[in-house]
């Protein structure tokens, strides 16, 4: 019954529980085709990422709601965007996209900057030029969009989708995500 | 210090699918004590089907010979190729008597958080398989688990581009099934997939 909303009781104090009861809630169409490659990647970040008997309610209204709209075959990456946005700000990793790291001033629309795990934007002109090869550069424009939820633009969705694979990577302590490994070996093929 | 032979024993039976150190141990002390011909036929069975099992080169399956006897019948239909999970999926069709094209059985399905992707299916051989300029129609025979439904539809994005038709079983109320008494998952399926009469 993957992907599909179940009400359950258990009981048990120990790791193995004995299951109560199970009713099916409904109304989730069952995921097809590309969508359901995606809903796979969607189980594993959070089989990976949270951590087990940790309840986060509104990360599970947040992939309810994630896994409803793959089912209405949305726009794919905007849905995973949003999802992936929204785990690791749940999750406690705090993104502040608005604001620069350590001055804290509000983002400036037309510059560019470098987004350093767990420091936040660097406006560009303060990295070193020597140092910049593979780090992950993001246009103000992108941070404001990101912070608004808004997807509507090209670049933003491409730079949201490097941005959020870096720091995805990086909590994942370097374990690739089998899912990914599948999609990509799909495209090779 | 080497396991002794009894050891050894328990310890391999622990390959089956389900069986624990308890289960392999009760296994072992009933073929070792109240059945030692079922022993030596087992020891035996196993070491020969090893040794003459073979890949069926063009559906797949388990064969004692290069080309197994269904795919070298030429009275099926070599324009239609089924594609199965599992031999047994293969057998239940059969036993329908409604299919006379080949087959092709994956021997498993794609499971992404299992790490069982294209390379472990060996996906290149069915699409080499498929592409052979004489199938015309691949039926998807997958389950209708999440995990058939990924394959299917990862086998029918690979086919679709060589100029092949792809067509999935369809599924719903089962034949006999009275609406009352089916699981409403089946139910709110068969709606969404509804067709025109």
């Amino acid at each position: 019954m993957a992907f599909q909303p179940l009400l359950m009781d258990w009981s048990g104090g120990g790791e193995v529980k004995t299951l109560v009861r199970a009713e099916w809630q409904g109304g989730q169409p069952l995921l097809g085709g590309r969508a359901l490659l995606c809903g796979y990647y969607l189980n594993e970040l959070l089989v990976r990422l949270a951590a087990r008997e940790d309840p986060h309610p509104a990360l599970f209204a947040a992939y309810g709601e994630a896994i409803a709209a793959l089912g209405r075959n949305e726009a794919l990456v905007v849905v995973l965007r949003r999802f992936e946005l929204l785990l690791l700000q749940e999750l406690g990793y705090g993104l502040d996209l608005g604001h620069e790291a350590d001055s804290g001033e509000p983002v400036q629309e037309r510059a560019d900057y470098v987004f350093i795990i767990e420091r936040g934007p660097v406006p560009l002109g303060e990295i070193d030029p020597a140092s910049i090869d593979g780090l992950t550069i993001v246009s103000g424009r992108t941070l404001l969009d990101l912070a608004a939820r808004d997807f509507s633009r090209a670049e933003t969705l491409a730079q949201a989708k490097q941005l959020l694979r870096m720091l995805i990577n990086h909590y994942l302590g370097g374990q690739p995500l089998q899912s990914r490994r599948v999609l990509k070996e799909l495209q090779e093929l | 210090m080497q396991p002794s032979s009894l050891d050894e024993l328990i310890e391999a039976l622990r390959c089956l699918p389900g069986v624990g150190p308890k289960s392999a141990q009760r296994m072992a002390y009933h073929l070792l004590q109240r059945d030692q011909r079922g022993a030596a036929r087992l020891a035996g069975a196993l070491g020969h089907a090893l040794d003459v099992l073979q890949h069926c080169e063009r559906c797949n399956t388990f064969s004692e010979t290069e080309v197994c006897q269904r795919c070298a019948n030429p009275r099926r239909d070599p324009a239609l190729l089924c594609i199965v999970e599992m031999p047994a999926d293969l057998a239940m069709i059969e036993q329908t008597q409604s299919y006379n094209g080949l087959y092709y059985v994956l021997m498993g399905r794609l499971s992404p958080l299992d790490g069982i992707g294209p390379r472990e299916l060996k996906l290149d051989k069915l699409i080499a398989r498929a592409a052979d300029g004489v199938v015309q129609e691949v039926i998807l025979a997958t389950n209708f688990t999440n995990e058939g439904e990924a394959t299917a539809h990862t086998v029918a994005s690979l086919l679709a581009p060589r100029g092949l038709r792809i067509s999935r079983l369809s599924r719903g109320v089962p034949v006999g099934g009275e609406l009352e008494h089916t699981d409403t998952g089946t139910i709110a399926q068969a709606l969404v997939e509804r067709r025109t009469v």
